[in-house]
C-alpha cells in the first residue's frame, strides 16, 4: 500500500514516468556538451563558420521547426484527449504527431542531399561536420521517437491497456526531440 | 575477519554472485591502470601521426604496452563472470530468457574488436620494433580504429538490456537505468566518424568522438556496477518481484 501511495505521489509530481525525466536530463547534458564544443570551435574560426553557414537555407530550418512544434502540439493534444478518455481523438493526434515527424524527416533528408550536391558534405569543412553530426544524431532520436509513438498508439488501441503513464512518458520523449531541435536550429541556422 | 570471509565463502548462498560482482570491479580497476596509465592508449594516441610518428610512438610506449597488455591478457577472462552476472540479472526478470542469452553472446563477441584486438595488435607492434615504419603505422591504425571505431558493436547489447529493463515486471532495475542504456547506446553511434577524420572533434581522440563518450561510458559503468550490487543484496532467489533494498544496506 505504502509503495502504491508513493508511486501515485511520484506520478502526480511529473507527467509520465519520472524515470523518463532522468533520461531528458541526461540527454540534455550530453547535447549541451556537443553545443559547447560547437560554440568553442565556432569562436575560434568565426569567419569560416559564418561563410559556411551562409550555405544553409534558413527557410528550411524554419519549416523544420514548424513541423516539430506542430508535432509537439499534436502529442500534447493526444495526452489531453487520453486524460479525458477521448481515445479516438488521442489516436488521431498520435498519428498526426508521427505525420509531422515524418514530414520533418523527409525535409531533412532532402536538405542533406541538396547540401551534398552543393559540395557541402560531411567532410567539406568544420561547420558542416557539426551540421551533419548534430542533425543526424537528432534524426536518430526522431527515429526512436517513431518507435515510442508506436508504443503510445499500441497503448491507446485497446481498452485492456491504455496506460496514461506510458502515453505521457512517450509524449515527454517526443517533446525532448522537439526541444533539442529548437536548440540545434538556433545554433546552426540562426546564431551569427 | 579472515574467519568471517571463509565462513561466507563456504556458506553464503550468494557467494557466486558476489564473486562475479567483485570480478567486475577488479577487472575495471586493472583496465583503467593498463589503458590509462601503463600503455597510454586512453586517451588514444594522435590519429594524425605519420609512419615515423607511429613507429616512434611504439618505441616510446614499448614497456608500457608490454606490461599493460600482459595484465589485460591475464584478466580479460574476468569479463566472463561480469557478462554472466548481467545475463543473470535478465534471467531474474519477468521476461523471456532469450534476452539474457542474446546479451551474453553479443558482449562476448564485442570484446574481440572492442578491446582484445587492440591489445594483440599493439603488442605485435611493440615486440617487432625493427619493422618498416609504414607497417607499424598500419598496426597503429588497425588497433585504434578497431578499439574506438567499433564501439557500435556494443550498441545492440545495450539496447537488449534496455528493452529487458523496460518490460520487466520484477523491478530488478529502475526504469531510468533502462533509459540510461539508451543514452549509452546513442553515444556509441557517435564514434563512427572516427573512421573518416584524422583530426578534430570527430577523430578517434576527439572531444566528441572520444572524451564525451568516455564520460558517458564512465557514468554508465559506475551506475551499473552499483545497481548490480544492489540487485545481489535484494536477491531472494524467488521468481516474483525483487524485494526493496533493506534499510541498513541502503544507508
Amino acid at each position: 500500500m505504502t509503495q502504491t501511495a508513493r508511486a501515485d505521489a511520484r506520478v502526480r509530481f511529473v507527467p509520465g514516468q519520472p524515470d523518463m525525466w532522468a533520461f531528458v536530463l541526461f540527454e540534455t547534458l550530453v547535447f549541451t556538451s556537443y553545443f559547447v564544443v560547437y560554440l568553442l570551435f565556432r569562436t575560434q574560426h568565426h569567419e569560416l563558420y559564418l561563410r559556411a553557414q551562409a550555405g544553409l537555407d534558413l527557410q528550411i530550418g524554419v519549416f523544420n521547426t514548424i513541423c516539430l512544434l506542430s508535432s509537439s502540439w499534436a502529442v500534447a493534444r493526444c495526452v489531453q484527449a487520453s486524460r479525458h478518455g477521448a481515445y479516438r481523438s488521442a489516436l488521431t493526434n498520435a498519428f498526426l504527431t508521427v505525420f509531422f515527424g515524418f514530414v520533418f524527416l523527409v525535409s531533412k533528408v532532402l536538405e542533406w542531399a541538396r547540401q551534398i550536391r552543393m559540395g557541402n558534405g560531411f567532410t567539406a569543412n568544420e561547420f558542416f561536420q557539426h551540421y551533419f553530426f548534430l542533425t543526424s544524431i537528432h534524426c536518430l532520436h526522431l527515429l526512436i521517437g517513431f518507435v515510442v509513438m508506436g508504443v503510445v498508439v499500441y497503448q491507446l488501441l485497446s481498452p485492456k491497456r491504455r496506460s496514461q503513464e506510458l502515453v505521457e512518458t512517450g509524449a515527454t520523449y517526443w517533446h525532448t526531440v522537439d526541444f533539442l531541435w529548437v536548440l540545434i536550429f538556433s545554433l546552426l541556422y540562426v546564431v551569427r | 575477519m579472515s574467519s568471517r570471509f571463509i565462513w561466507h565463502c563456504r556458506n553464503n548462498p550468494k557467494r557466486e554472485l558476489w564473486f562475479a560482482w567483485w570480478a567486475t570491479v577488479v577487472f575495471y580497476n586493472f583496465f583503467t591502470v593498463s589503458f590509462f596509465i601503463l600503455s597510454h592508449t586512453q586517451p588514444p594516441a594522435n590519429p594524425a601521426l605519420d609512419a615515423q610518428g607511429a613507429a616512434q610512438w611504439f618505441e616510446k610506449n614499448h614497456y608500457g604496452i608490454l606490461l599493460g597488455f600482459a595484465i589485460m591478457f591475464l584478466v580479460t577472462g574476468m569479463t566472463a563472470p561480469q557478462n554472466a552476472l548481467i545475463a543473470y540479472s535478465m534471467r531474474r526478470m519477468s521476461i523471456t530468457p532469450a534476452f539474457g542469452y542474446s546479451y551474453l553472446v553479443l558482449y562476448s563477441l564485442s570484446a574481440v574488436p572492442g578491446m582484445l584486438l587492440l591489445c594483440i595488435v599493439l603488442t605485435v607492434g611493440a615486440l617487432r620494433p625493427d619493422r618498416k615504419p609504414e607497417l607499424q603505422q598500419w598496426l597503429f591504425d588497425l588497433a585504434f580504429l578497431s578499439y574506438v571505431g567499433t564501439m557500435g558493436v556494443f550498441l545492440i547489447g545495450s539496447l537488449v538490456w534496455m528493452l529487458a529493463i523496460l518490460i520487466d515486471k520484477n523491478r530488478v532495475f529502475p526504469k531510468w537505468f533502462g533509459y540510461l542504456n539508451l543514452c549509452n547506446a546513442l553515444t556509441e553511434v557517435v564514434v563512427s566518424p572516427a573512421w573518416i577524420f584524422h583530426n578534430g572533434v570527430f577523430a578517434w581522440n576527439g572531444l566528441i568522438a572520444w572524451w564525451i563518450d568516455m564520460v558517458v561510458f564512465g557514468v554508465y559503468t559506475g551506475v551499473f556496477i552499483t545497481l548490480l550490487r544492489q540487485m545481489i543484496i535484494r536477491e531472494d532467489f524467488g521468481t516474483g518481484p525483487l524485494p526493496d533494498l533493506p534499510r541498513e544496506a541502503a544507508s
